[in-house]
């Protein structure tokens, strides 16, 4: 047995499935569930003892949506060429060439959500993966190892592309899955900026993509388009520009969403950038903010306080805390982790395709250095006009928690605002403690009382 | 352990006199890999910090989360109680996230009085990493005049990386002599990380020195894999009826590195770094790592594998359930234990490595 037969939950589908159970079926039966959320969602009126107000009604078609691109994922293989990639890959390439992505970081998020991680993970677990590494990672292979999945079936991958311009595990991590998978490992390597990117550093990341493209050329059998691909890229770049125009939506007291429903709403930018629906899809969301602006409607029933969350999500916590926080009258306006998908919009110029994603795959917040980032939170205080800050200092996720004791201690010297170090993990419950959450988020909420 | 008498290394304080004395200025360098003939062309001596050992994670937990490895976290702890202070730079190679996160914090936020230089590691073998590593090591050259002051001519080129080739050579001479060297496993690795400190001739003296004759290798042979080890477990090994047939240690063997020929210095220093043998903190793909290990362990007459790592490792702790799993098949067993720094291995951890030992017997 080869270590890819001991994967048998891999299995390809027919054109024929993946037409009629994908194109007919599914996307029928997915438009009509999302009329019916809509009509629900348009009678839903503010509940009395709720601290929130309903959620944006855009939110049907965000579900249709992704339930789409999970839906396809399950006929994907054998009919669309397959690539597994990092969150921060230079992915527009391989959809201007007809790949089918698979976002495993957000297929891990999809298991917090629906709070199925944690018994996923255990499989890796049990597998022998430490219960310190990276939860998305044990998420995911467990996942693989084991074929459960909320999204109900992944497909194989033809391909991975990892990018390390957030971190190194997902070099460890898909070094994993090519073992399992015994496909090509691309490896888009982009050396952390400590200061401002060098030349060098730029073209090291523009000749790998350059490589990506042609291994990616292979396995599809076909040349890139190069009209398709400026499409890709136009979209793409329009999709980061709405989508920072949303995130920017909440600078308005009260602010018309939450950083919590930016968690969800952002599955479009991270899954599908440089699709023309990402960027119809932003355009609905705008509109409905700016309506709930004008008619001066907050996300938060009272909004007493405005704080960043920085770090992930806890997938498995946002509905409480959304809830939680706003029952104090805190609302979580703006976060450094949904900015990261949008921020880099300027740098993204179709007609210097190549150039331009070297630069823009080089300069994520997970690949700036701690004072850069810390830079970021001090200008999202400002312009949110903000009352504190919640540093998640996320276990599972290193490069993004080592540095915030330090920013944390900078934040409250030099900005006089209440800051948080919140312990806990994205993905794996048994790594926060409900009560001594509560516990501290209440002293933050008291430390932040004579600004409210 | 009666070998233990037959060394006489210089202290750490005995070889920073002495490179004063050659006019050369020290530089703190974190694991793993780094050019030390650049920075001997530079008028600069490198002394490692893994750990250190007997530092508390005290005044480094200041900085970073409970979550992180002792490696930084003492580091930090002994930079902040001013263990550097006779340095003139501190230099973090990009190994890992936790050391990236070092080499941030210390530049952003503590910013020491010595100068904190970064070097960014590819992670692949492709010709767009050796050209990435040249102009990298080109950029670390330009800093490195500012730290020393003194921009090496082609002689100093030259003769640095004759030394450090030589030192290298060395090193690599000492693992395939291993079985016929009078020492014990204590003292063999307490050579081995002489390099650590030393100059590259000092440790050329001492590795010529070692006496040849019946190497001291009795009982189950073990090869160990992982960051670093100290002195103490390779005593209680010995003690528990074992030896260590060959290491897969990032102090030990994945630094043992092949001198290149290049004319050009940058060209040079960037072919030695990545001759480097499989590592996962290089990207090493799996299979390779597993194939290497395996040729090695049959050829050196390892029965088992020890994979012996300080806790929160990540880039050590995604490789250990496919190593176990492609080994076990190949008729090894492989024991991982996790330790945390210090003097004393806890009870715990030794009578799982003797339960090991045992069934290898
Ligand atoms: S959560 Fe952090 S460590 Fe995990 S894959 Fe994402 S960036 Fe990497
Ligand atoms: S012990 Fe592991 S995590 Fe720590 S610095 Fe070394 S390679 Fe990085």
């Amino acid at each position: 047995m080869t270590r890819s037969e001991a994967l048998p939950h891999y299995v390809e589908s027919s054109r024929l499935e993946h037409f009629v159970n994908y194109e007919v079926l599914g996307k029928t039966t997915l438009r009509v569930q999302r009329w019916r959320d809509q009509w629900k969602l348009a009678r839903r009126r503010p509940r009395p003892n709720s601290p929130l107000n309903p959620p944006l009604r855009s939110v049907a078609h965000m579900k249709e949506i992704m339930s789409r691109h999970y839906l396809e994922g399950r006929y994907a293989a054998g009919v669309r060429k397959v690539a597994w990639v990092t969150s921060g890959a230079p992915t527009e390439p391989l959809q201007a060439l007809g790949y089918f992505l698979v976002y495993p970081e957000n297929h891990a998020a999809l298991c917090g959500v629906r709070r199925k991680a944690q018994g996923i993970a255990e499989e890796a677990e049990h597998a022998g993966w430490s219960r310190d590494i990276c939860s998305y990672a044990r998420t995911d292979i467990g996942a693989m190892i084991s074929g459960k999945t909320p999204a109900g079936r992944l497909p194989r991958p033809d391909v991975l592309v990892c990018c390390t311009n957030i971190c190194q595990t997902v070099l460890h991590w898909y070094r994993v899955l090519a073992d399992y998978f015994e496909c090509p490992l691309v490896l888009i390597d982009t050396p952390f900026l400590y200061q401002e990117a060098h030349d060098h550093e730029v073209a090291y990341v523009k000749r790998q993509i350059e490589d990506m493209i042609c291994v990616a050329e292979e396995i599809a059998g076909k040349s890139l388009d190069e009209t398709r691909f400026r499409d890709v890229m136009t979209n793409a770049r329009r999709g980061a520009e709405l989508w920072l125009e949303v995130l920017n939506r909440s600078q308005h007291r009260p602010a018309p969403m939450t950083a919590f429903d930016g968690f969800i709403h952002m599955g479009p930018i991270v899954d599908m950038r440089g699709e023309a629906v990402t960027v119809a899809y932003y355009e609905r969301l705008i509109a409905e903010l700016d309506e709930r602006i004008e008619r001066g409607i907050g996300a938060i029933k009272e909004e007493r306080y405005r704080v960043l969350w920085d770090n992930l999500p806890i997938w498995f916590k946002i509905g409480d805390f959304s809830k939680w926080l706003a029952e104090r009258g805190v609302n979580v306006v703006a976060s450094t982790y949904t900015f990261a998908w949008g921020e880099l919009a300027p740098m993204i110029d179709p007609s210097q395709p190549l150039d331009s994603m070297a630069r823009v795959y080089l300069h994520p917040i997970l690949n700036r250095s701690t004072g850069h980032k810390l830079a970021s939170m001090r200008r999202m205080v400002d312009e949110f006009q903000l009352d504190g800050v919640i540093l998640h200092s996320d276990r599972s996720c290193k490069p993004y928690s080592l540095g915030q004791i330090d920013q944390r201690d900078r934040l409250v010297k030099t900005l006089g605002i209440p800051a948080l170090l919140l312990e806990a993990d994205h993905n794996d419950p048994r790594d926060y403690s409900d009560e001594q959450g509560s516990n501290r988020l209440e002293a933050f909420i008291e430390m932040m009382e004579p600004r409210g | 352990m009666s070998e233990a008498a037959t060394l006489s290394l210089p202290s750490r304080l005995e070889v920073v006199d002495h490179v004063r004395s050659l006019g050369r200025a020290l530089v703190a360098v974190m694991p793993i890999h780094y050019p030390r003939a650049m920075l001997r062309a530079h008028q600069l001596h490198p002394m490692e910090i893994w750990g250190p050992p007997h530092v508390e994670r005290h005044e480094g937990s200041r900085h970073f989360q409970a979550y992180t490895c002792d490696i930084v976290v003492k580091a930090m702890s002994f930079i902040r109680s001013g263990g550097l202070d006779a340095t003139k730079a501190i230099l973090v190679p990009h190994t890992c996230d936790a050391l990236q996160g070092m080499g941030s914090v210390l530049g952003d936020f503590l910013q020491p009085d010595q100068r904190v230089l970064t070097l960014y590691l590819p992670r692949g073998r492709r010709s767009s990493d050796h050209e990435f590593l040249r102009r990298e090591l080109g950029r670390l050259a330009r800093t490195l005049v500012e730290v020393s002051g003194h921009e090496p001519c082609r002689d100093d080129w030259d003769e640095a990386f004759e030394a450090e080739d030589a030192a290298d050579a060395a090193l690599a001479d000492l693992y395939r002599r291993r079985a016929r060297l009078a020492i014990s496993d204590r003292d063999f690795y307490t050579v081995v990380r002489s390099r650590e400190y030393l100059t590259a001739e000092q440790f050329c003296d001492q590795a010529a020195a070692l006496p040849e004759g019946e190497a001291p290798q009795r009982g189950v042979g073990l090869m160990i894999s992982g960051i670093v080890a100290e002195p103490a477990l390779f005593d209680q090994i010995e003690a528990m009826g074992a030896y260590v047939a060959g290491d897969d240690l990032a102090c030990g063997f994945r630094r043992v590195y092949s001198a290149s020929a290049e004319a050009d210095p940058l060209e040079r220093a960037a072919n030695r770094l990545l001759t480097s043998p499989a590592d996962p903190t290089c990207g090493t793909p799996i299979q390779v790592r597993v194939d290497t290990l395996q040729t090695r362990m049959r050829a050196l007459g390892a029965r088992g594998l020890l994979i012996y790592d300080p806790k929160f490792c990540e880039p050590e702790l995604f490789d250990v359930p496919l190593l176990r799993k492609h080994l076990n098949a190949a008729g090894f067993p492989v024991l991982h234990v996790e330790f945390e720094m210090g003097d004393r291995l806890p009870y715990q951890t030794l009578s799982r490595i003797e339960a090991f030992v045992e069934t290898l017997s």
